[in-house]
């Protein structure tokens, strides 16, 4: 919680529980949700497609988020969740016989994200039921099994369905919410931010709640919770079904932005991304998803970006030097692992905490109201 | 008046460079370089930027140089996905080359929908039906026929008459396959059911698949569960270095099955890792090798010590000659369209599809390929399968099938799959 600017207090427990508590954060939540909506006017194509990536980052980063960084479960296998959730939901719209009523009406596709979300949900508990009993790096194995396990039956079991072989091409025109076809950068973008931001609020009312209470006791003290009448076994369980929800989600959507599904998008690889995500951004923190998301997609994506220039003046004009560029890609493999050493060492609690000091400096100058 | 001469001379060589500008055409290129595959992948990428050069060096498009935007993208779809979106929207690229068959099936359905002929190294047979993915192309035999030339050439020449076989043939045994390849790969699993299907067509039975990873350093489990098959004959899906290991485990617990590996996974480097473990391993090339001396070879390597100098010729392989094919057929379609004055994605498709007999650079049997027919119809360039063999510790050629001659009647329905 951050501090208030000076004169700024509260009289209930309500107006001191909102979400946005002064005019100056309203203000910057509609910027900020205009500035979301006006994007595909203001920037081109590529940006989209690396903003609904960073979205799809964020989703998938939510319940890894929740595991660890609120309820202190540690998670090294959330890719096979989110595969979980782009698995039901593209064998849902392609090979399910829906009435030709829910067809046109563009039922299929939200119905089969619902049930992605459960499916994805109830998938994680069956992993999380060792986290009765175990903690750390025996845990640290079982999700670790859960991504191998659910990749392996993914891969023998349900890529073998429909003559493929192995992925499923969703064909344009199948992934439809009502009338809106999603089938340009636009809408995949559109579509992206409406659930990241439905799944933020969602998560952030959540830890508000009675069970994000007993998430964050779990996490600080499993005795001492359990002693104070927290059933852990019972809230370990939710944590790992509301994780699996969220990844079930991201994965749903991401079929929409690829049109296609294939066990190579969810390798191991995604499940230790999304863990470097929450640490770059900040353990427990909601705004630290977003801010890690951001940041691993742009240092790629600005590496990219370096790359290429470079390129356009060496392949062209000194073409013998074009080996240079080859050179520098391995940094970019590097660098992400780097970054997250960079953190650990320089920045352990992430950037959110980096922008929660910037924000208070704002507050605190030159005095402010404490409530002391 | 200097001044003024000066001033002449900076307005001019901005209006030289504005005009040189224009004469570009912007070509992007999405590679391995530091993913799974990146094994093979460096190599391939070499290969293009030469040829790149190369053909810049004579020419060009007509006398346009081409730009060519190549990135690496870990073997990663997503970052396949927002590369590409930046080739089409700010290097406003005329033709796609691609790596993978994940990122290149993942992004069929865009390329399509944005009508960019893509040139892919994933020789999917899934991308060469024009009716399901009209902008896709490869530059070789597609992995399904390619499979399905390996075991027929395999079956007619090293079963059906080597001393190895002789008592099991004359026993009345049927012979048995077994793939080795990583499930989770589209890549290798692309022509597993092709493979299949042809080992039915050829009386040969089918064990268990194997799972290996296209990272294997182990494959012992796989091997031995091989060799309580029985299998006669392995399929090696993966590329070089994964199929490496599965070669020396084999030979280490004396599983003697003979080996055919799928198009990237028999090079120089597996060659010098299996030594006599790999002997007789089969693989049908897409083109020949860089020390072969087939007609513009002198070119390629000419233009690997002009290029890269660092790279020593010795550690080149075939993925270099496959770069150069790849380019070459890009550059065609490239050039046909710009001679008709337009260079967007149907034209360019046009152009592709409108090649007959076609061999790289216009000469025959240029890079050891051809020849080569696209059709609107069928994007299959070649029904030919170039076969190698490792002999003695060099890859000599073993035998060339036609399979549309040898399977007339199949040819048709092996279409896209």
């Amino acid at each position: 919680m951050s501090y208030l600017p000076c004169g700024t207090y509260f009289e209930s427990y309500a107006d001191d529980q909102k979400w946005w508590r002064t005019n100056f954060i309203k203000g910057k939540m509609i910027f900020m949700v205009l500035l979301l909506v006006a994007a595909p006017y203001i920037v081109g194509s590529q940006w989209l497609s690396v903003f609904y990536t960073i979205n799809y980052y964020i989703l998938a980063a939510l319940g890894v988020q929740l595991l660890i960084g609120y309820c202190g479960q540690i998670t090294l296998g959330h890719a096979a969740f989110v595969a979980v959730g782009g698995y039901t939901s593209a064998m849902m719209v392609l090979f399910l016989p829906w009435p030709q009523f829910m067809v046109d009406a563009g039922l299929v596709y939200p119905i089969s994200i619902v049930c992605a979300g459960f499916t994805a949900g109830l998938w994680s508990v069956l992993f999380g039921l060792p986290s009765a009993r175990v903690k750390g790096f025996y845990l640290i194995m079982t999700t670790m099994a859960a991504q191998w396990i659910t990749l392996r039956l993914v891969i023998t079991q349900l890529s073998k369905i429909g003559g493929r072989e192995q992925s499923f091409p969703l064909p344009p025109g199948v992934i439809k919410i009502g009338p809106w076809v999603i089938d340009s950068d636009d809408k995949i973008y559109y579509f992206s931010v409406i659930l990241v931001l439905i799944c933020l609020i969602a998560m952030g009312n959540l830890l508000r709640s009675k069970m994000g209470r007993a998430w964050i006791a779990i996490r600080d003290n499993d005795i001492a919770a359990e002693t104070m009448g927290v059933n852990i076994v019972v809230y370990k369980l939710l944590a790992f079904f509301v994780a699996g929800f969220f990844a079930g989600i991201a994965g749903a959507f991401w079929i929409s932005a690829l049109f296609f599904v294939s066990p190579e998008n969810y390798e191991w690889f995604y499940s230790l991304l999304w863990v470097g995500i929450i640490l770059i951004g900040g353990v427990g923190s909601i705004q630290g998803i977003v801010f890690g998301s951001a940041f691993v997609v742009m240092v790629f994506k600005l590496l990219e970006m370096s790359v290429l220039s470079l390129s356009d003046v060496l392949m062209v004009s000194y073409p013998e030097w074009g080996w240079v560029t080859t050179k520098i890609i391995f940094f970019k493999e590097s660098a992400f692992g780097l970054a997250i050493i960079f953190f650990l060492i320089y920045e352990p609690n992430g950037l959110s905490y980096r922008y929660w000091q910037i924000k208070n400096y704002f507050n605190l100058w030159p005095f402010s109201y404490t409530g002391k | 008046m200097s001044k003024r001469i000066f001033l002449f001379s900076l307005v001019l060589a901005l209006a030289c460079s504005m005009a040189y500008a224009a004469e570009e055409i912007s070509v992007g290129s999405i590679n391995d370089l530091t993913g799974a595959t990146s094994d093979v992948g460096k190599d391939a990428a070499l290969g293009v930027r030469e040829c790149v050069a190369y053909i810049n060096d004579s020419g060009g498009i007509n006398g346009k140089k081409i730009k060519l935007r190549l990135f690496d993208y870990g073997y990663r779809v997503p970052e396949a996905i927002t590369i590409y979106k930046r080739f089409r929207d700010q290097d406003k690229i005329k033709l796609l080359m691609q790596w993978g068959t994940g990122d290149t099936e993942a992004l069929s359905p865009t390329v399509n929908k944005d009508k960019m002929v893509t040139i892919s190294d994933s020789m999917s047979g899934h991308l060469c039906d024009p009716a399901k993915t009209p902008y896709n192309f490869v530059y070789s035999t597609d992995y399904s026929t390619g499979a399905r030339g390996c075991l027929t050439g395999w079956y007619e020449n090293v079963w059906k008459k080597s001393d190895k076989w002789k008592s099991a043939r004359e026993a009345g045994k049927k012979p048995k396959l077994v793939c080795f390849y990583m499930f989770a790969s589209p890549y290798a699993s692309a022509p597993i059911k092709a493979i299949k299907d042809q080992a039915a067509l050829l009386g040969i039975e089918v064990a268990r698949d194997q799972d290996v990873s296209l990272t294997a350093l182990d494959a012992k489990s796989q091997v031995l569960a091989a060799k309580e098959d029985e299998a006669n004959v392995v399929w090696h899906g993966n590329t070089a270095m994964s199929v490496a290991t599965a070669i020396k485990d084999s030979y280490a617990l004396k599983f003697d099955a003979d080996n055919l590996t799928n198009l990237w996974g028999l090079d120089k480097n597996l060659v010098r890792l299996t030594g006599k473990a790999g002997e007789g391993a089969i693989f049908p090339a897409p083109c020949a090798f860089v020390e072969d001396e087939v007609p513009y070879m002198d070119k390629v390597r000419e233009y690997c010590k002009k290029i890269n100098p660092g790279v020593p010729m010795d550690k080149r392989d075939v993925h270099t000659s496959q770069g150069w094919l790849k380019v070459s057929l890009a550059a065609a379609g490239l050039k046909i369209a710009d001679k008709k004055g337009n260079l967007d994605g149907p034209s360019v498709k046009a152009a592709l599809e409108s090649l007959k007999d076609w061999y790289p650079f216009d000469t025959k049997n240029a890079l050891g390929v051809g020849p080569f027919t696209i059709t609107d119809k069928d994007h299959r360039p070649t029904p030919v399968v170039s076969l190698y063999r490792i002999k003695d510790g060099k890859i000599v050629l073993f035998e060339k099938i036609n399979m549309k001659e040898k399977f007339p009647e199949q040819w048709a329905k092996w279409l896209g799959w």
